[in-house]
């Protein structure tokens, strides 16, 4: 492979990125079904591995690939082939995560009736994962072959839905807050009350993820969306409906409001740190701003499903990703946060633009404002979600 | 049948039911046994009446309800206003042309339906082209929009469910005998006289079957409305898609689904008393 295929590839992956970003699964799902041709690289390096090599200088253990589900573009192109070559077994990595529900409503039969799911690690949000884990549906981690996971933040070691990281470890953490056109505004924009300024009147755009838009207006009514009660959902919801009939909310968005935001159809919206780091490369006048009443902090956590019959390669996977180099490096292809520690430093080194942005790397001040939804219940989850769906009009 | 004799009788008799064999197991498995599980779903209501669901899908959903109807028969007018002169054009008068106007109504079928409603979000896009011409022309505000509004849905609606009105419509135009045309020339009738009373009447099954193939899809679509319209657009499909997978209200999201179908059904009937082709009588 030529340096100048891997340069064109690494286009290729920035370009997607910027277009498609994380979460946006019906789009997503149109070019997976759409056949997008690309250059080979780059999607041998993110689909499934066929035949990889046979254990290189790994000692030939391998034993079956290990089966990785996760979201598209959330990972750069060397780290599979690197792994490979590292400890000789194969990977079969899968971007077949479009949407936390429908990929939940395809899995939860199997795992009901204790059948394989043909995964050993799958990527999900923080609730989600909660769901799953107390559906008893998670293998828990082997430490003993993860020294690793020491290098988990502190800040994230100890999490409500999976006290003492018991099942699950982050992938990676994103921010969710206020992303906005300056030449749109023309003026900075400091709350996120701002996104109800009537000025702005049919150009702003939420966020279909519930817990991300709740927790946001939540913040803006001076609620704490750690400690969300069904009826401070209630009246945050009643806030989005009124907003949404009156024509001010354009749309309720996955991350399709990255382009709008760019084309300036749109002058605010509610938006995820990673996709607004992507967009910078060709829109420098884009901002992302937490405001002064905080930002969303979520995660996307690696789970081994129970079952799975390679747990021990799915440990080694995640013993990999969780060396600083390894995480930094992952983080240069997909700039959201990482959960490993000392992984900024090693960032600086390959990526020194890149490490110096608040996105990828929030200073102090800004990591103090970052909020985390409460764990919700099923019953609650159930509850909080038929208002929210009422006020977003679906 | 009946005056033959019993030794051949007996496999001849056999030999139709043999023949649906295939197509009946099918929809005994693949739709038949959906139907009865989304039925069961429907009223296994926890805490509550069975009807439970039924009683929310039709107090909450009323706007989405009609909405999608309106939308549905608003695509389906449009397509049949710009899919039959198409179709007759197409049977009539393309000569050689035809095999490659037919090719291209069914071109964009090669690239899959969600790819082709995104296109449409770059087409209408605010600083888009058509957005431009149409203020310039001055039937747009300056400040207006076309993308996430009603004309946007119907729109993408009626462009993706075109093929499906113009070509039931070819082939009953293709059918007709062109010498009742020539016939009707003879005995004095205007080009007009002809087609209103020979041409038009002789394809109003095409029409049937077109209205339908697009109505019935188009009243169930959720893509067009989520892509190319605002919350204020969504249709009856992305509710039941978000009580499916998001809020996992499943009594109420089959319910829907239930209500929906016969809605459908109701105004399938209506149709073909009102039109009165054979194919249902």
């Amino acid at each position: 492979m030529s340096r100048d295929t891997a340069q064109r590839d690494e286009e290729i992956h920035r370009l997607l990125r910027q277009a498609l970003g994380r979460r946006r699964f019906i789009t997503r799902t149109a070019l997976a079904a759409g056949g997008l041709a690309l250059g080979g690289r780059f999607l041998a390096g993110c689909g499934g591995r066929e035949g990889g090599p046979d254990g290189i200088g790994g000692g030939g253990k391998a034993r079956g690939p290990v089966r990785i589900s996760n979201w598209p573009l959330y990972i750069d192109s060397e780290t599979v082939p690197d792994f490979e070559k590292a400890t000789g077994i194969d990977v079969e990595y899968t971007e077949d995560i479009n949407d936390n529900g429908e990929f939940f409503a395809k899995i939860d039969e199997p795992l009901k009736r204790n059948q394989s799911i043909d995964r050993d690690i799958i990527i999900l949000t923080d609730w989600m994962i909660g769901r799953l884990i107390s559906l008893g549906y998670a293998a828990p981690l082997d430490n003993a072959s993860f020294p690793n996971k020491a290098n988990l933040l502190d800040n994230l070691s100890d999490v409500g839905f999976d006290p003492a990281r018991k099942y699950s470890v982050p992938w990676m953490s994103g921010m969710a807050a206020l992303g906005y056109n300056p030449k749109k505004t023309g003026r900075r924009l400091t709350s996120v009350n701002d996104i109800f300024d009537p000025k702005f009147k049919g150009q702003v755009t939420m966020l279909t993820e519930m817990r991300d838009t709740l927790g946001l207006v939540l913040l803006g009514m001076g609620k704490d969306p750690a400690k969300a009660t069904l009826s401070d959902a209630k009246a945050a919801c009643a806030r989005i409906k009124k907003a949404r009939e009156s024509g001010q909310i354009r749309k309720f968005t996955g991350n399709d409001y990255a382009e709008d935001l760019a084309a300036g159809n749109i002058a605010a919206a509610f938006a995820w740190s990673g996709d607004v780091q992507g967009l910078l490369a060709d829109n420098p006048g884009l901002q992302w701003v937490a405001p002064a009443e905080g930002a969303m902090l979520y995660s996307d956590n690696m789970l081994v499903p129970k079952t799975s019959d390679r747990q021990d390669l799915a440990m080694s996977w995640m013993n990999y990703v969780y060396d600083p180099a390894h995480s930094a490096q992952i983080i240069a292809g997909a700039p959201y946060l990482s959960p490993v520690k000392g992984s900024g430093a090693e960032l600086a080194k390959i990526a020194p633009d890149l490490a110096s942005s608040p996105l990828v790397n929030p200073p102090d001040d800004l990591r103090a404002r970052l909020h985390v939804f409460r764990a919700l219940s099923d019953a609650e989850d159930m509850e909080f979600n038929r208002v929210f769906q009422d006020a977003i009009g679906a | 049948m009946a005056g033959t004799a019993a030794g051949g009788t007996r496999q001849s008799r056999a030999a139709p039911y043999l023949l649906i064999a295939p197509g009946v197991l099918w929809l005994t498995v693949f739709y038949v046994v959906p139907i009865v599980s989304l039925a069961q779903t429907s009223v296994e209501v926890a805490g509550g009446p069975w009807w439970d669901g039924y009683q929310r899908a039709l107090t909450g959903y009323g706007t989405h309800f009609f909405r999608s109807l309106r939308y549905a028969f608003a695509a389906t007018i449009l397509a049949l206003v710009l899919g039959y002169p198409l179709a007759y054009v197409i049977a009539f008068r393309a000569g050689r042309l035809k095999t490659l106007l037919l090719g291209l109504v069914i071109l964009p079928f090669f690239t899959t339906f969600l790819v082709r409603t995104f296109a449409w979000k770059t087409i209408l896009n605010d600083g888009g082209p058509a957005v431009r011409l149409l203020q310039q022309l001055h039937l747009l505000a300056p400040d207006g929009r076309l993308l996430d509004t009603t004309i946007a849905v119907i729109g993408g609606l009626t462009y993706n469910f075109l093929p499906f009105m113009v070509l039931p419509i070819y082939v009953s135009l293709e059918k007709i005998d062109r010498r009742l045309v020539e016939a009707a020339q003879d005995l004095y009738s205007t080009p007009r006289g002809a087609f209103q009373k020979i041409v038009l009447p002789l394809s109003l099954p095409g029409v049937f079957a077109g209205s339908l193939l697009t109505f019935i899809p188009a009243a169930g679509d959720f893509i067009n409305a989520e892509l190319l319209g605002s919350p204020n657009q969504q249709m009856i499909g992305t509710v039941i898609q978000n009580q499916f997978l998001e809020v996992r209200d499943y009594p109420l999201a089959a319910a829907l689904s239930f209500v929906m179908m016969f809605l459908i059904t109701l105004g399938v009937l209506a149709y073909a008393r009102l039109l009165g082709t054979e194919e249902l009588a």
